[in-house]
């Protein structure tokens, strides 16, 4: 090949990364632009507190905002334990046919469709929710966080085991030579040494639940309060911009889902930075 | 720590794993018994004669057909923008990038990565107001934003899976072209690739199942309730997640909510195999590199 | 003898002119050379009427391509009036605002009746319409104040979006508030899907809609049948309208004259509405 076509390739190759690397950039600065105006009317404080009443005129997201938090809290702090049970399972303690077994299902697990989850969940969890709280649709923070801890799982399951498995061996030969049982090894040597894996996981799967946006938008409710208990139907900011993406365009409604957008990729970086500083990346880069 | 805690977290490590199981047995079991009895060409083709919808003589109006010709056709354009681009910078990541940019670049193709589906809608969405305010009058969310949109979406696996390939080559494999004198670029198109396929295609794999299963992109970009087949790229169109989606509200009668459950019995059968097959393929590249080094 | 086959053969092309479709004028006769692609949106209502119109004339011309998409009045008004769809529908009058913004123009092809619903299971189905505006602001929030089980009232309403909601609100609420608490669903047939499958629950929906999954309330002793509506008798009505900015293009013109048309007429009874032809 000659070395002008060579040079001309390899510009492409650049080309492209600047291309793939900008999209980021790009994304910021719409979700910038389209929002603007509401920075510039310096409503935009008004807009991070108020709670979203058309007939007054307020167009805060702040309910939406802390439907995100509860809904996203509760799924993490559901999902962590059976994480950390599964992930134990898996790699300590069953024998080694179960150990598979268990892992093939969450690595199926991870092709199941979000739609899908929501849409069996409306049929079978919701009505049971309603039946167990014995008041409301069913269509709460509850159901909503039960679901979402379920798409979440696989994320927190696979990124333990891994982080489980690449503990130096040498650890785990010298604690059995110490006489220690599995539940010994994981306890005080694996859980010890690959806790920054184990957050990573964490984090990514917080990550997750909270960009999710069917299971919220099928099955929490969308209502426009702020939840006060597991009870509540609330609306998270993903449903919101789906919602109000159905309806008009020049109002404030539509100018507030920008700052939705604004908010949601805040929200990211600051998840991609604390990932960075448990040096995720690292560790995924080396692997 | 005494005994007794100890033997409480190993039964609370088997109820989790216990529970899991039943959890998505349920969650099967149910689909399938709700969804089986749908599965049958009507459901697809609703009242057409199955020939005449595949040759497109004929609309299909109360069948999955459009659905489904919408997401096949919504994957292959989306992988057309993803693959080159994805591959290109997983390329130039891996073999040419300058250390000093290298920690931006992975920045923010990491933030890419994980920004959630529905703000790459929006994004898709702002794109699309953003053309027919200044461009044409004619443009608005369609086929080919949303295939732009998606393809955005899972740029990051394909770049992802591609650079780490690469980078993860043992140091004989990278160096033994050079040094029998090839150029880099001949280095990396015709050994370092080739080798790699497996795990190139993988992530591709993998991309076009989250393009097979991704509903809020689509939402705001395009798809709707019905439209038939799309016959050109700034027209809208229908696909399968979508359908699920409108089917689980807005269903009219027992009939319709069956076809919601048999549509998703297909689009679990489409993603669990694209997955499975993605790790199928990173399984035999691990194999390949634990025996080698 | 010859006298008598000739009026069999003349019978015999009779009846063969006769039955065949496509030689009486069919209302679908516009269609048939026409071609190209129609854009509708808007209201949740309108969306059986125009997908069996759709389904008919894409079966018989496969050149034409009828795209139909929700998304509730407020949004069929704007997309007819930026021009993003050929037909807005709309399940209310559009403001003067929005016809001198636009420059639309409306074809009522049906008239309405919004009802409210409660699931089959609820033996409250008389209601005075104090109640329902306290049931739906929060006030009234347990059936057990009307003499049901001790439930909380799940109110169900629409989105912002929503001609039929902007509709009820005014006649039958007199522009009260709804309750915070109150559940949001897109569409008509979100709506009525909620509660069928929630016994406690309460909200409003096209009488074209009502079907046996779910229980009309009436108000102050009227119930919202077709014909209260037609007659007046049942207050909370409203027309369903097609919007388009400025006159309709040519194959826009032959879906609002097929609405209009008996055929069409006749859908839009199937489908349980009122004619506004006959």
């Amino acid at each position: 090949m000659r070395p002008s076509i060579e040079k001309l390739v390899e510009k492409g190759f650049l080309l492209s990364t600047l291309l793939s690397a900008s999209i980021t950039i790009f994304i910021l600065s719409f979700m910038f632009l389209f929002s603007l105006p509401l920075f510039k009317g310096g409503k935009i404080v008004e807009f991070l507190r108020l709670g979203w009443n058309p007939y007054e005129g307020n167009f805060g997201v702040f309910p939406m905002m802390v439907g995100t938090v509860i809904i996203a809290s509760f799924a993490i702090l559901i999902a962590t334990p059976f994480g950390i049970g599964c992930s134990a399972l898996i790699s300590v303690f069953s024998q080694r046919r179960f150990g598979r077994f268990l892992r093939k299902l969450v690595e199926f697990m991870t092709g199941i469709p979000t739609v899908v989850y929501s849409f069996v969940a409306i049929f079978l969890l919701v009505p049971l929710i309603r039946e167990i709280f014995q008041k409301g649709t069913g269509m709460c923070v509850l159901s909503a966080s039960i679901m979402l801890a379920l798409l979440i799982l696989p994320t927190i399951v696979l990124f333990l085991t891994d982080a489980f498995n690449s503990v130096p061996k040498n650890y785990l030969n010298a604690a059995e030579a110490l006489g220690a049982t599995p539940v010994q090894k994981l306890i005080y040597v694996i859980i010890p040494s690959a806790w920054k894996g184990i957050i990573s996981g964490l984090v990514l799967a917080a990550g997750r639940a909270v960009g999710d946006t069917l299971i919220s938008l099928m099955i929490a409710g969308d209502a426009l309060q702020i939840p006060k208990g597991l009870s509540d139907a609330a609306r998270t900011l993903t449903a919101h911009i789906a919602l109000i993406i159905a309806s008009d365009y020049e109002s404030p409604e539509f100018k507030s889902i920008f700052v939705c957008g604004l908010i949601l990729f805040v929200f990211t970086m600051l998840i991609v930075l604390a990932l960075r500083l448990l040096g995720y990346f690292e560790i995924l880069r080396e692997r | 720590m005494n005994r007794l805690t100890e033997y409480g977290i190993t039964i609370f490590s088997w109820i989790t794993g216990i529970i899991l199981i039943g959890a998505i047995g349920v969650l099967l079991s149910f689909l399938l018994y709700k969804g089986i009895p749908a599965l049958n060409p009507s459901m697809i083709f609703g009242e057409t004669r199955a020939l005449d919808a595949l040759l497109l003589r004929k609309a299909v109006v109360d069948g999955l057909f459009p659905a489904i010709a919408g997401t096949i056709l919504l994957i292959i354009t989306s992988i057309i923008w993803a693959i080159p681009i994805g591959v290109a910078s997983g390329i130039y990541l891996a073999e040419y990038c300058n250390v000093r940019w290298k920690p931006l670049f992975n920045f923010l193709l990491d933030v890419l990565a994980g920004i959630p589906s529905i703000l790459v809608g929006l994004f898709g969405f702002a794109i699309s107001i953003f053309l027919h305010r200044h461009l044409s009058e004619h443009i608005y969310p369609c086929f080919l934003i949303s295939s732009l949109a998606l393809a955005c979406l899972v740029l990051p696996y394909i770049i992802r899976t591609t650079e780490q390939s690469l980078t993860n080559l043992p140091f004989s494999i990278k160096t033994t072209g050079l040094a029998l004198g090839a150029s880099r670029l001949q280095n990396i198109l015709f050994i370092l690739i080739p080798y790699n396929l497996s795990s190139i295609i993988s992530g591709i794999i993998l991309a076009i199942g989250r393009c097979a299963e991704d509903t809020a992109v689509i939402m705001l970009t395009g798809v709707v309730a019905m439209a038939g087949i799309p016959t050109s790229v700034l027209s809208q169109y229908e696909a399968i997640p979508f359908y699920i989606f409108y089917i689980s509200s807005d269903y009219n009668s027992q009939e319709e909510l069956m076809k919601g459950f048999g549509a998703s019995i297909i689009l679990l059968g489409i993603c669990v195999f694209l997955f499975t097959l993605s790790n199928i393929l990173k399984r035999k590249v691990a194999i390949r590199f634990a025996t080698h080094t | 003898m010859r006298v008598k086959l000739t009026l069999c053969l003349v019978g015999i092309i009779a009846l063969l002119v006769a039955g065949n479709p496509l030689v009486i004028a069919g209302d679908l006769d516009p269609f048939l050379g026409a071609k190209g692609t129609l854009r509708i949106a808007g209201g949740t209502a309108h969306i059986p009427v125009m997908k069996e119109a759709a389904k008919r004339i894409m079966r018989m011309n496969r050149n034409i391509k009828i795209t139909i998409a929700g998304g509730g009045s407020g949004l069929g008004i704007k997309q007819a009036g930026e021009g993003l769809v050929d037909i807005g529908d709309s399940g209310r009058k559009a403001t003067e605002d929005e016809i001198k913004r636009y420059g639309l123009k409306m074809f009522k092809f049906a008239i309405d009746g919004i009802a409210i619903v409660v699931n089959p299971e609820n033996p409250l189905i008389r209601m005075k319409k104090s109640e329902i505006i306290d049931i739906f602001s929060g006030k009234l929030n347990n059936w057990k104040e009307l003499g049901w089980k001790d439930r909380e009232t799940n109110v169900y309403t629409r989105d912002a979006s929503s001609g039929t909601r902007k509709v009820f609100w005014k006649k039958a609420l007199k522009k009260g508030e709804i309750a915070k608490t109150a559940n949001f669903v897109k569409s008509h047939g979100a709506m009525k899907s909620a509660i069928s499958r929630d016994p406690y629950g309460i909200g409003f929906i096209s009488v074209g809609y009502l079907d046996d999954t779910v229980a009309p309330v009436s108000l102050d002793g009227v119930f919202p049948t077709l014909e209260n509506v037609r007659k007046g008798n049942y207050k909370i009505s409203r027309g369903l309208y097609m919007n388009t900015k400025g006159e309709p293009s040519e194959l826009t013109r032959f879906f609002i004259d097929y609405l209009l048309s008996k055929e069409g007429q006749k859908i839009v009874a199937e489908k349980g509405f009122i004619v506004v032809k006959q």
